[in-house]
């Protein structure tokens, strides 16, 4: 609790909904301990139960308005898993399209729209690089941050195309897709594609994709930063830069626990080679450290002890999860609308560096050897659009190429049965756990991304990863937190979308992160 | 009637209580039709990326659920301008429209179509919904609203 000398902070995380903030404690300039709070009941699983099983792709896609393909993708998938139908590989490619496009749309708005406007904030005014990162990324004058509008403008047409509609595109079904993509919608996904991808090696790597995939070290980055103009000042290179001595490579620790459940399966017949080898083109897979083990999908549990539900003793998985809101006594001992998903019983981050990590990317492995920090998951998150891009365009002409390849399989009406849909969302590790009892679903659950990296405390008090990535930080002016808030934008924190409304107005809060 | 047609794009969380007034005044005016020149869009969650439903458009109306714009319950218009102006400096997971149409004028160059929004602010009830409606349609069929309650 906060002693005499002790100050703390509430932090809107979300501008607009305050519906997830983090409450800091802070002493003699430094973070001593910290809350994430979610402040808003969601239930989406609530709304599912009773309904038929296909209503889940309908509804889990208005769970997140910026990863709704992801949402989409993995009820489809625990539905493929309960009616035990394979997905013909057009239909897999398409799906794979649509979510890799989602990300790397998500990876670079977050970058320059989100994450980078912070290095204009005042206290970097003795910043070498400050005037140039004003230039760059003022908000909607700054160069970078215009073009990253104009040019992601593009990718949401790529889902549009390719799910026949957009929003609300329900087009992943189980057995594949319900669309049909003809050679000309191919070719225009090609086409936007082409030019998303230009840019990207143009302005943000300032290399070719193939150029940026040989750093393979700490001191491979240093060097290639070095190497020539282009690189040195694109976007990766620049941001390498300021982050160095801005000090981000020393922030935002955590736990060191790295949680991918894997994604985009791997059609039967294709060229494209995932970084490694294995049924899906993102690795799954948990860490300690850089010590990689298997994922075993049993070993995710949700603890209620410091949430508002109704208490159960330790952890449960989610086919035997329920969710049971319950907000009345043991106020402050329970501080959150999120629940507290634990793999093997351990806090665990997800997101762009934790794909890396189980990945054993060389690279990213390298740069967490004293653990993550604020610098490596954004250098990840930065630079993930540089995995997909080949896989899309193959995909895409093989799509092209492949007429005979079906996009649909069918399905079967399942009556009873459970079956789980794990993939990466664009902030990381996303599953759905759907039972269906007499042909309705009778129990849904939902874990994001952002519910394992802004998970309260567990039954044991211990820390959810970003209260842990926080901790210990020294804060420069406490009424202008910038450093806590590049740890929490590290970790790409999305819990907003179910409610969006518009306000007027001054926001409310002491401090608008 | 030929042309470029205006479009009214509903924004909102149909599953949200609070956030539904756009799906409810999208679902009115499908189940009513539409005038000539008039389209209709379920514009959902999509910020941002509802830039595609403007482009190509003569005028476009959003219709939003809205908080703070000075009637504890009642139906706001907002210009352009107006909206722009209420716009986060700083992009997040809730820009919403009011980003969008700050941006509008880099996203889609020097041809920005007029643009309202039709806020509904506070509990919307089914005459609250219908002069959300009516404001929605007058604006995008003659660019006036001719609700007394705008």
């Amino acid at each position: 609790m906060a002693s005499a000398s002790s100050t703390r902070i509430d932090l809107p995380i979300n501008r607009g909904e305050g519906d997830l903030e983090l409450r800091i404690e802070m002493k003699d300039g430094t973070v001593e301990d910290a809350w994430s709070v979610g402040t808003m009941y969601r239930g989406m699983e609530n709304i599912l139960v009773g309904r038929h099983p296909l209503d889940a792709l309908v509804i889990t896609m208005r769970v997140c308005g910026m990863c709704n393909v992801a949402h989409l993708y993995a009820a489809a998938l625990a539905l493929d898993a309960a009616c035990a139908v394979k997905v013909p590989d057009n239909g897999q490619r398409l799906r794979n399209v649509t979510l890799m496009v989602e990300h790397a749309q998500s990876d670079i708005r977050h970058a320059f729209l989100l994450f980078a406007p912070d290095f204009v904030n005042p206290v970097y005014r003795s910043h070498p690089l400050f005037e140039e990162a004003g230039r760059r990324y003022q908000a909607f004058q700054g160069s970078t941050a215009i073009e990253t509008l104009q040019e992601t403008k593009k990718a949401i047409e790529i889902i549009a195309i390719l799910g026949g509609q957009w929003p609300h595109s329900a087009f992943m079904v189980p057995g594949g897709v319900a669309s049909n993509p003809g050679p000309g919608d191919l070719l225009q996904c090609l086409h936007n594609l082409t030019r998303f991808r230009q840019w990207y090696e143009r302005r943000v790597l300032g290399c070719t994709i193939g150029r940026w995939r040989e750093v393979r070290s700490a001191s491979d980055l240093d060097a290639w930063v070095e190497e020539n103009e282009s690189q040195r000042e694109g976007e990766v290179g620049f941001f390498v830069r300021f982050a160095r001595a801005a000090g981000l490579d020393r922030i935002g620790r955590g736990h060191g626990n790295y949680l991918s459940f894997g994604s985009l399966d791997m059609p039967e017949t294709t060229s494209v080679v995932p970084p490694r080898r294995g049924t899906t083109f993102v690795a799954s897979g948990f860490a300690r450290g850089t010590t990689v083990e298997p994922l075993d999908p049993a070993q995710v549990t949700e603890q209620v002890a410091h949430s508002w539900f109704r208490e159960y003793e330790g952890g449960r998985h989610p086919f035997e999860g329920e969710t049971r809101p319950y907000a009345s006594g043991e106020e402050g001992a329970r501080y959150s609308w999120a629940k507290a998903p634990r793999y093997r019983g351990l806090p665990t981050e997800t997101g762009p560096l934790a794909e890396r990590v189980v990945e054993r990317d060389p690279l990213f492995t390298d740069l967490v050897r004293n653990g993550p920090s604020v610098f490596a998951r954004q250098l990840a998150r930065l630079t993930r659009p540089a995995t997909f891009f080949p896989a899309i365009e193959t995909w895409l002409g093989e799509m092209a190429r492949e007429k005979e390849s079906r996009y649909y399989a069918g399905q079967a009406e399942v009556k009873s049965g459970r079956a789980c849909g794990m993939l990466q969302a664009a902030r990381g590790a996303l599953g759905h756990w759907v039972e269906i009892q007499d042909g309705r679903i009778s129990r849904y659950q939902i874990i994001t991304p952002t519910t394992w990296n802004a998970s309260p405390r567990d039954s044991q008090g211990v820390r959810g990863p970003w209260e842990e990535s926080v901790v210990g930080t020294p804060v420069r002016d406490p009424e202008n937190p910038v450093e806590v808030a590049h740890i929490v934008r590290s970790h790409d924190p999305c819990m907003v979308c179910c409610v969006h409304t518009l306000q007027g107005g001054r926001a409310v809060g002491k401090l608008v992160l | 009637m030929g042309g470029r047609p205006s479009r009214i794009v509903c924004v909102g969380n149909r599953l949200a209580a609070g956030d539904d007034a756009g799906p409810r005044v999208y679902d009115l005016l499908v189940e009513r039709g539409l005038p000539d020149g008039v389209e209709a869009v379920d514009g959902g969650l999509g910020g941002l990326d509802l830039a595609r439903f403007v482009e190509g458009a003569r005028r476009v109306v959003f219709v939003d659920q809205v908080a703070g714009f000075g009637r504890a319950e009642g139906v706001v218009t907002l210009d352009r301008e107006a909206l722009a102006g209420a716009a986060p400096n700083a992009y997040g997971h809730g820009a919403g429209v009011a980003y969008l149409v700050r941006a509008l004028p880099l996203l889609l160059g020097g041809d920005v179509p007029e643009v309202w929004l039709v806020g509904a602010e506070g509990r919307v009830d089914g005459e609250r919904l219908e002069a959300v409606t009516r404001a929605a349609l007058a604006l995008a069929t003659n660019g006036r609203c001719e609700s007394t309650t705008c």
